[in-house]
């Protein structure tokens, strides 16, 4: 069971701390054997013997003990809770960074609820199990090896007797964990589906009223939220089978006593005396019987959630780190891909595509819905490997250079804006956090971002809401660029940046981009001609092909899909013109 | 605008209040049946246990001594059947107790749920969607335990402390009030950690939520994390978070471990004092306690406290319970201002006359983002309308689905007032498609088919070439049975907008609203789509927002927004023969053609 091994090896750190709590519980346990000794001391010598002198002892221990056993069990609590915390907190990082480091593929397999669910749900069962389960066990076991130990000495055979609880104890354990695994798991299942229908419709909540969809909406979350109940209910169907066989061998215990134990003092063969001892033990024999079906539950509760977690993120990602990457802090913004082809899914989405570009050069990008124009920019950014081919920047394979240095040297304006829960400052400096204010909002002048951020009531300080909600779509874009300058990266590309913004914006930030002192490679990728007409080299996508290649001029004259698109957008540019007069 | 981010805490109530309490009893109500034959079994059987120490005392005190085997196999036999019994009862209430927690549960995220529908975008939009989230699946699911264990145990307890009470006065007065001296000391103890503890709790749940919001979000946001190379930072504010989260866990755990011991301890004070007063006034002839009075009495005291350790932990669940209970009523409180009228009537089915008259419309007081705005669409005219950005053009076209109340003047659709029929009836003959197209979770078929689910395979299909997007889905490797995803990068931006486009034909709207909705498709798709859409737009009104031109030259009257009002109003020609506003605009997206030097345009922001 490697889940399980892998949730220990996070439990290490804190062993010392873990024995103290074992070692305290320990205490705990022989504690709560002397108290009632204690007791029946003071009733059986005190009250009835008369021996008043040994009260004020009695008492003083009996204090004694109780604030000691609080002590304990207060401060070993303290230390399952706090280890069980740190096992946490470390997990939840490291699945956290597992996170950050996936693939798109990874993300594309995985749904966020799903995500969500490993990271709260199932770090929930982690943390009971390591906070109450092992303890609770621990200290009965305990409990059950004293009483068990006592009654040999009193009598071997009688001893022996009340084992013969023991193989239908395990029977019903092991019965009750194969048949419990799979409701557990079906639990489990069932609440990431839950979580990840929540997620949706609560992303997706404009869309549902604008469709007027609630009850279609209701109607399938009620089947989700049966789903879970009936999962819950599934669950408890198989353990309410077991949990009460273990309270009837409980009682069991007493009956075998009463019995065999009654029968053996009549014969002589122990002293009624022996009979009270072993009656005053059977609780410490009951009570973890009685208890032991819960645990099993947590257990294997246990078991299947750190399953759920381990399989998550034991997946390697593809996109992997070169073990030797050539050392570049700084790029010129060269990029050439070579006989690149990338596929997914069984599907060719880029074939065979060559292109160079110089630093400090400006390429366009056009073509259909769905062409792979953006597969192209993902590949740059390695956020896919190449299937066959190459990409090179600064003449070197993005696969041999560090995924941190070459994403820190581009930056992207994605065409689906994503913007966080934070302030728009923030939000701009992205990806920098250390920038100062003037920087960001030079980035946003130059994205003619300022004005509008100005207007606000709270200027750069606004929170925007998750994926920029309250913002218009242009003016989400311009946020988005302003983030992608402020990088000032060798290589910008801009993703259908522009496509919300009015022409007279577009204008004003193609002059900015212009102005861009040093040496910056352009990609911009676009649907209008007048986004990339002023571009050194102009690609035109077709079904993952570049299917024509040229300066605006030249794709103009030589009458291909550039050419038929151009016309369509301003055929009758002519005509304006002549009609109403050029201003 | 957003309020709260995700390290942001939400406020917190002050006030212990016992009307949250009684909402959840509410809810235990229609259970009452089950919830009694259990309270029956589970005190019953803690009854019948009682008998068996007393069993066992009989066949060492009696039968043993006598030689008596029979009476022995008599106990043992009676013995046996209280065990069945128990284990028989348990059993019951295992399957009605969990029936009964998880129905009251599914009931509570249902209504949550129901009432999260009918919240405004605004609420979505004021909070990460992830501490929504959290109140819907994870608080719910805290109260599991106290619902389906702890308050049949809590009954059972207190049933048999007054059982108990009821034994230990029927053996003495005086040193059962001894013992209940002890309660006062609890008490004490309960008021006096009671405050911070619940305190600590509600910090606790905070912190959970902030978490929850920001791995929420740090996974939707996950592609611009990597491109913008935020990786540590972002590990960095995830365990600063995770921190807070940890450190207030156990800041509030510590409270609910003191209870244990606590209680332990004045139990044993407790006991330790009946027995000094109890041995002296034994002494003293006339006190009336015997040796047999105080042995017996004992043998109460510690059967006394047990329950109340179990009320004590029952009461640090429930304040636990309480801190998310409090959020969850919070949201079913919520107010709904966009609602139905009283007595609002179904809207018939629309013509698609759609009048606007002096509508002004504010998000928040006194920042007016349309003033008093007029105009009249007749059926089947498509109405564009432009202007800058922030302008309020969306804000336009959401009124018209109501889904904001005009704060002034109001929205006519074929002469009736909007806000006088039902939402449902309103929206659902209308169809929406926004800038952002959310795609959901299930096959390409599903998502096309979610405004109407009544429609054929053939139908969506239809729908799909009409809107271009046959020809890539079938290239896709299910087809229409290809399972997509929200995040998934499997369609491009252009993609997803078609689907969308299909999604919103196939509801059959009597209006379509059209907003941004081609800004990421090429040319050539858009001449095709805007062939389709000249066939299916005849006898529906739409209203269209667009920035690219073409878009909407055709439409039969272009209307120029800019600061809150409809500046210009006209069709394409008659604009351009005003040599206006929307002239300059027009004329701006051919200013590229033109030489660099005069389109050199000077502007300071």
């Amino acid at each position: 069971m490697t889940a399980v091994k892998w949730v220990f090896s996070f439990l290490k750190k804190y062993r010392k701390r873990m024995a103290a709590g074992l070692l305290m519980t320990t205490g705990i346990a022989m504690l709560t054997i002397v108290n009632p000794y204690i007791s029946g001391v003071i009733v059986d010598d005190v009250i009835g013997g008369g021996q008043r002198q040994l009260l004020p002892v009695m008492i003083a221990c009996l204090i004694g003990v109780t604030l000691v056993r609080g002590l304990l069990r207060f401060s070993s609590q303290i230390m399952f809770e706090s280890s069980s915390q740190g096992v946490l907190y470390s997990m939840r990082d490291t699945v956290y960074r597992k996170l950050l480091q996936e693939d798109f593929n990874f993300y594309n397999r995985n749904r966020t609820g799903d995500l969500m669910s490993r990271q709260t749900g199932d770090m929930e069962a982690i943390r009971h199990f390591i906070s109450y389960v092992i303890y609770a066990v621990y200290e009965n076991i305990l409990l059950l090896a004293f009483a068990l130990t006592m009654i040999f000495t009193v009598n071997v055979k009688l001893a022996l007797c009340m084992l013969v609880v023991l193989p239908f104890t395990a029977l019903t354990t092991f019965r009750q964990s194969k048949r419990v695994r799979p409701a557990f798991f079906r639990i489990r299942q069932q609440f990431s589906s839950l979580n990840t229908f929540v997620q949706e419709n609560i992303s997706g909540n404009r869309v549902v009223k604008a469709f007027a969809k609630e009850d279609f909406e209701i109607e399938k979350f009620n089947k989700e939220n049966d789903g879970y109940r009936d999962a819950e209910l599934n669950a408890s169907a198989t353990w309410k089978k077991y949990v009460p066989i273990f309270e009837f061998l409980s009682n069991i215990l007493t009956v075998v006593l009463m019995l065999y134990g009654g029968y053996m003092v009549i014969d002589g063969e122990i002293t009624i005396g022996n009979m009270v001892t072993v009656n005053g033990y059977l609780w410490m024999l009951t009570m973890p019987l009685r208890m032991a079906g819960w645990w099993v539950n947590d257990i294997h509760r246990f078991t299947t959630s750190a399953e759920k977690i381990y399989k998550t993120y034991s997946e390697e990602p593809d996109i992997k780190k070169p073990c030797r990457p050539v050392e570049r802090k700084h790029f010129n913004g060269d990029v050439e891909f070579k006989d690149v082809s990338y596929r997914a899914e069984n599907t060719d989405i880029i074939s065979n595509i060559s292109f160079r570009v110089k630093a400090g050069q400006t390429v366009g990008i056009i073509g259909s819905t769905g062409s792979g124009k953006s597969t192209i920019m993902n590949l740059l950014g390695r956020f896919y490997d190449t299937t066959t081919g190459s990409v090179f920047v600064d003449g070197v394979n993005v696969r041999d250079l560090d995924l941190y240095e070459l994403r820190d040297n581009i930056g992207i304006a994605m065409q689906d804006v994503f913007l966080f829960s934070d302030t728009i400052e923030g939000n701009i400096a992205y990806g920098r956090p250390n920038c100062s204010f003037e920087e960001v909002k030079k980035a946003a002048k130059m994205a003619d971002a300022n004005l509008f951020i100005q207007n606000m009531p709270e200027g750069y300080d606004t929170i925007v809401g998750e994926r920029g909600v309250g913002l218009s779509g242009g003016q989400k874009q311009r946020i988005s660029l302003a983030r992608a300058l402020v990088k000032d990266p060798a290589i910008l590309i801009l993703d259908d940046t522009t496509s919300a913004v009015d022409m007279e914006t577009e204008s004003y930030i193609q002059d900015q981009l212009k102005k861009i002192e040093k040496d910056c490679t352009i990609f911009i990728i676009a649907y209008r001609i007048s986004s990339i007409k002023d571009a050194d080299m102009i690609l035109v996508m077709d079904k993952g092909r570049i299917v024509e290649c040229g300066t605006h001029d030249e794709l103009v004259a030589a009458e291909g899909y550039y050419a038929e698109a151009f016309r369509h957008q301003y055929g009758d540019f002519k005509k304006g013109g002549e009609e109403y007069g050029q201003k | 605008m957003a309020r709260n981010k995700y390290d942001v805490d939400e406020i917190l109530e002050d006030k212990f209040d016992v009307n949250q309490l009684k909402r959840l009893a509410g809810y235990l109500k229609p259970h009452r049946k089950q919830m009694t034959v259990v309270l029956f079994l589970m005190l019953s059987a803690s009854a019948l246990g009682m008998l068996i120490p007393r069993f066992v005392m009989q066949v060492m005190d009696v039968c043993i001594p006598a030689g008596d085997k029979k009476g022995i196999w008599v106990y043992a036999g009676l013995t046996m059947a209280i065990a069945l019994y128990t284990c028989v009862s348990l059993r019951i209430k295992i399957m009605l107790m969990t029936r009964v927690g998880q129905d009251v549960i599914h009931d509570l995220r249902y209504d949550i749920f129901y009432h999260l529908q009918e919240l405004p975008f605004s609420y979505y939009d004021e909070r990460p969607h992830g501490k929504i989230q959290v109140r819907v699946v994870n608080y719910v699911n805290n109260l599991s335990d106290l619902l389906s264990n702890g308050i049949i145990n809590t009954v059972t307890d207190l049933c048999n402390l007054f059982f108990i009470l009821f034994f230990m006065l029927s053996i003495n007065v005086r040193l059962t009030l001894i013992c209940l001296c002890g309660l006062p000391v609890l008490s004490v103890l309960v008021i006096f950690i009671k405050k911070r503890q619940r305190r600590a709790w509600q910090i606790q749940s905070n912190k959970q939520s902030n978490l929850n919001a920001y791995i929420a979000e740090s996974i939707n946001g996950i592609r611009v994390t990597q491109a913008f190379v935020r990786e540590k930072e972002n590990s960095g504010i995830f365990n600063r978070l995770s921190d807070g989260y940890r450190q207030a866990w156990m800041r509030a755990v510590r409270f609910n471990f003191l209870m244990g011991p606590s209680v332990d301890i004045i139990s044993t004070v407790t006991t330790a004092f009946i027995y000094v007063l109890g041995i002296s006034w034994m002494d003293h002839a006339g006190s009336g306690i015997t040796i047999g009075v105080l042995v017996a009495f004992t043998a109460y005291i510690s059967r006394f406290w047990q329950p109340i350790n179990t009320l004590a932990s029952f009461y640090n669940s429930l304040l636990t319970a309480i801190s998310y209970l409090e959020r969850i009523f919070e949201t079913i409180d919520h107010p709904v201002l966009v609602k139905d009228k009283e007595g609002a009537k179904e809207m018939p089915p629309i013509y698609g006359k759609v009048e606007f008259k002096d509508v002004t419309f504010s998000y928040e007081d006194g920042i007016e983002i349309l003033k008093k705005i007029n105009f009249y669409a007749e059926k089947g005219q498509s109405v564009a309308i432009v202007g800058p950005t922030g302008a309020g053009k969306t804000t336009i076209v959401n009124l018209i689905s109501r889904f904001y109340n005009v704060d002034s003047g109001e929205i006519l659709i074929d002469g009736i007032n909007i806000e006088d029929v039902t939402i449902h009836s309103l929206r659902s003959q209308m169809g929406v498609m926004m800038q952002d197209s959310f795609i959901f979770s299930g096959t390409i078929m599903d998502n096309i088919r979610y405004g109407n689910k009544t429609v054929t395979d053939e139908e969506v299909i239809e729908a799909a070439k009409t809107v271009c997007a046959h020809d890539f889905i079938m290239e896709m490797e299910n087809g229409y049975y290809t399972e997509v995803n929200e995040r998934g990068s499997r369609l491009s931006a252009g993609q997803r907008q078609l689907i969308s486009f299909a999604r919103a034909l196939l509801a059959d709207p009597k209006i379509l609203i059209l907003d941004e909705a081609t800004s990421s498709i090429d040319t050539e798709t858009e001449i095709l789509l805007q062939e389709g859409l000249n066939r299916l737009l005849v006898g529906r009104t739409s209203f269209i927002i667009a920035h690219r031109l073409s878009t909407i030259k055709n439409a039969d009257f272009i209307m120029y927004v800019d600061k809150g009002g409809i500046r210009e109003k006209g069709s394409h020609e008659e604009l351009l023969a005003k040599k206006g506003e929307y002239y300059h605009l027009y004329m701006s997206q051919y200013d590229f053609l033109k030489k660099p030097q005069d389109a050199k345009q000077s502007r300071e922001g």
